[in-house]
């Protein structure tokens, strides 16, 4: 006698509540939750100036003066996102992604016609009597910028965490400074914007080419899929590291650069996932009803073809994400990266170059780094279990 | 299978050509473009500089535009083309012309020249490196999948994980910061594949006396034999207590070795120690508690008689090699390793459940056999689709090896190249890189005929 449970969860609810699951998720989810927190709010939490502060009676916020538009940027994308999720209000998700876009550019656009931040920022005026001697201040937790070499204090260079010198004068150095004499903890938290907008752009820009092409090709076959496989074995020939490598030493480095680089070079395994799960779906009746009711190509492959194929490509992206973050710390590390803005690879290669070596700069920007890529990957393979049963770790049914 | 294989080698052409026509792009494209600027010293007098770059320009046609500059490549490469004249104009047709991969700028020197100096340190390199992959990978991985759910495929599952998710770099940067500087231990080199005083050195290393060896081979024997015989302990607690006492000695050793006096040293790398050995010992699993303390054993025996022999040692190029290798051996082959016993679980779960399997249990095979001769051979497949790409994997994956370790192999080519804009070698490199990937394909798709006579290309 077995009774037979008929389950009323939605595949998508069941898939979550499995791959939420297991204490790495968790531990995974927590920390890239504190790391996007570390990027929204980073000039809040590392900065040089108070974030709040009353002089002769009147209250002015001095860390408000130097936001930039990337900085409010973020802000926005960040509480639009918190608000369209909250808020009880069920939009579908293309009036969402509507009101997101919306938001975002407005933000932008007001940002850059009425914010007129300083392009030079002298650090060390926030250590003078103006900004001193005062009724009461609200400091950020880590008082110093990611780009204040602390000059006043007379060249500090490198310090190890919590050294005697920096008590001495008064200061805190929790991962201890760099070469230049800036706060390593400050530099990683702003550095934390860069991996995750990285990881993010680089994988979508990537996914969206491979969902394309790979759509093309698993639709069409033929001499369509013939082309495109060459395409796709050309990209795969090269070594990623060295196509990366010849990109971005040929075309420079801005940070957008390196998102658009990363997401064209990593393309051709999310466009073999589609096209084979398209080959598979192209015969089956309910695209056979599409393509005879005349729907147009792009809501048959988009609409009907596409969330059909799409939860394999979700696993590839956790990994593709992985990937990406560490594609970015690998080109900096190689010297190839981001010039002045602090970088997690860019850290550990100071630690390499500088002539002796100095573990804080090494253990913290690499710790973060190896923690960023194994939260992905975790999560990664928590949802590839979920998918998949058989691999799992527990054998019994769930 | 002859006609096979002539098609495979036919559809590499159209590949070779993409490769090198996107990576050619990507150089003519770039704002700057190939150009000899990397060569010409910005502190000279402007019609100096201007003279120097149209001698390079005229000397590598540089000043032509960017399809010419790819076609000339093209007909320089391949075996069968035109040929030029002494004015440098092309006149006849030939089959028996050769290849010719050019001359680097920034070196000044013949691309096939540079390749021949650097592929031997590469292939070194990576032939040390894949039979540890493999024999690490196939050992944890196949453990994984025949104990599926319990706490070493548990606790071996995340340990994998981790260390495919240590990058390369920051693994290697630690390795050489901690274990050949002179403020932690200095206990291997810091730069290169051999010392300069290697180079007049015997091949084979001697010693001041005869006895010394005798001590050396001695403190070895004794220190495995101490160890095989503790980890064949049947005593499960006793055994992991007393490694964990050995692993206690070790730490603190460890400790009294670093460099400066350091309370932290003194704290943690006992209780690793401690922790380390004592885990392993406190597996029920025998090859590898052999091998793991073992390997400790002989070791920590060599470490004892090495203080007391005397001088007159003389390292020998051999250990010279040896001893430099360690390092960026250890760096390149744990990563993978890692991924590739993740592949050797999964693929062997999928046989382990599999009816043939079943079926051979019914008949009263023991276990060992069903898993080596049964699951195993028809695990390989997967096996060997990695090994296609571990070769061009391992070249890129040298790469940052190479880098932090200061090793002259392809990767350090690679990035000079790339950072020079030296058109030559760039190409030729991305030309021998998608070539080494494809014959893997090929390699592979035979293998599969191999392994598997199901598989047939006819």
């Amino acid at each position: 006698m077995t009774k037979q449970i008929v389950s009323q969860e939605a595949l998508s609810h069941r898939l979550l509540r499995k791959t939420l699951h297991g204490s790495g998720v968790k531990f995974a989810l927590f920390w890239i939750g504190s790391l996007i927190i570390c990027a929204v709010f980073a000039p809040f939490l590392a900065n040089s100036m108070p974030l709040v502060m009353s002089k002769a009676g009147s209250i002015s916020f001095p860390v408000l003066t130097y936001l930039t538009t990337e900085d409010l940027a973020v802000l926005a994308a960040f509480f639009t996102i918190l608000l369209l999720w909250l808020a009880p209000l069920k939009f579908s998700f293309k009036v969402n992604l509507a009101l997101f876009v919306a938001v975002i550019a407005a933000v932008v656009v007001l940002a850059s016609l009425f914010l007129k931040p300083p392009k030079l920022v002298i650090y060390d005026d926030f250590r003078t009597p103006s900004y001193t001697e005062v009724d009461w201040r609200i400091m950020p937790p880590i008082p110093y910028a990611p780009q204040d070499y602390l000059r006043s204090y007379g060249g500090t260079g490198l310090e190890a965490p919590l050294s005697a010198e920096a008590a001495n004068q008064e200061r805190l150095h929790l991962m201890g400074t760099e070469e230049n004499g800036a706060d390593v903890l400050s530099r990683m938290i702003h550095a934390s914007r860069i991996a995750l907008s990285i990881g993010l752009v680089a994988t979508s820009i990537s996914m969206v080419l491979g969902i394309i092409i790979g759509g093309l090709m698993g639709y069409f076959s033929g001499i369509v899929d013939m082309l495109g496989m060459r395409l796709v074995e050309i990209f795969e020939a090269i070594p990623t590291l060295f196509l990366l490598l010849t990109f971005v030493a040929f075309f420079g480095s801005s940070l957008y650069m390196m998102m658009v680089i990363i997401g064209v070079t990593s393309w051709s395994g999310y466009a073999r996932y589609i096209r084979a799960e398209f080959l598979k779906l192209r015969r089956q009746d309910y695209v056979q009803a599409a393509v005879a009711s005349g729907l147009p190509l792009h809501s048959i492959l988009f609409r009907h073809m596409l969330p059909n194929g799409v939860a394999p490509l979700l696993v590839a992206a956790s990994f593709g994400v992985a990937s990406a973050i560490l594609a970015e710390a690998t080109l900096s590390f190689l010297g190839l990266g981001l010039v002045d803005d602090p970088s997690w690879g860019q850290m550990l290669n100071q630690s390499v170059t500088s002539a002796s070596f100095n573990w804080w700069m090494a253990v913290f920007p690499g710790g973060a780094i190896f923690l960023t890529v194994f939260a992905y990957t975790l999560i990664g393979e928590a949802f590839r279990d979920a998918i998949d049963p058989n691999l799992s770790r527990e054998a019994g049914v769930q | 299978m002859l006609t096979y294989l002539l098609r495979r080698l036919l559809l590499m052409i159209p590949t070779l050509l993409g490769i090198t026509m996107v990576v050619f792009s990507v150089m003519a494209v770039s704002p700057g473009g190939v150009g000899a600027q990397s060569m010409v010293d910005s502190n000279m007098r402007p019609e100096q500089r201007k003279a120097l770059t149209d001698y390079y320009n005229k000397r590598y046609g540089l000043d032509q535009p960017a399809p010419v500059q790819y076609l000339r490549w093209l007909n320089n490469i391949s075996p069968i083309g035109f040929t030029q004249d002494d004015s440098g104009k092309y006149t006849d047709f030939s089959f028996t012309k050769g290849m010719n991969l050019g001359e680097s700028f920034y070196y000044g020197r013949p691309v096939t020249e540079i390749l021949g100096e650097r592929i031997p340190i590469t292939l070194l390199l990576n032939i040390l490196t894949i039979p540890i992959i493999y024999i690490v990978a196939i050992a944890i991985g196949v453990k994984s999948a025949t104990q599926r759910g319990t706490g070493f495929d548990v606790s071996s599952n995340m340990i994998m994980l981790a260390l495919w998710s240590i990058p390369t770099m920051l693994l290697g940067v630690l390795l050489l910061g901690f274990f050949s500087s002179i403020q932690h231990w200095q206990w291997f080199p810091t730069a290169g594949i051999s010392s300069r005083a290697a180079k007049d050195m015997t091949f084979m290393p001697h010693w001041g006396s005869l006895w010394d060896i005798g001590k050396l081979f001695l403190g070895m024997l004794v220190g495995t034999a101490l160890a095989v015989w503790l980890s064949r302990w049947q005593e499960r607690s006793l055994r992991a207590f007393l490694a964990g006492v050995f692993g206690l000695v070790a730490g603190v050793w460890m400790a009294q070795a670093h460099a400066s006096f350091s309370l932290f040293a003194w704290i943690v790398l006992p209780i690793l120690g401690a922790a380390i050995l004592a885990g392993i010992g406190w597996m029920d699993y025998k090859p590898f508690r052999v091998i793991g303390l073992g390997c400790f054993g002989a070791t920590l025996g060599i470490l004892f008689a090495l203080q007391f022999i005397h001088d007159g040692f003389v390292r020998g190029f051999l250990f010279d090699r040896i001893w430099h290798l360690v390092l960026p051996v250890l760096c390149l082959s744990l990563g993978a390793s890692a991924a590739l016993a993740k592949i050797i679980r999964s693929s062997l779960l999928e046989n382990l459940n599999a009816d043939y399997a079943r079926t051979a249990r019914a008949k009263g095979l023991d276990e060992k056999t069903v898993l080596w001769k049964h699951v195993f051979r028809n695990s390989l497949l997967p096996l060997i689709t990695i090994i296609a790409g571990l070769l061009p994997s391992l070249l890129a994956g040298s790469l940052i090896v190479e880098n932090i370790f200061s090793i002259n192999g392809m990767g350090q080519l690679a990035i000079e190249a790339v950072k020079s804009r030296d058109r030559e070698l760039v190409l030729s490199i991305t030309w021998l890189s998608g070539f080494l990937t494809l014959i893997g394909y090929l390699i592979a798709d035979f293998l599969y005929t191999l392994v598997d006579p199901r598989v047939t290309y006819d």
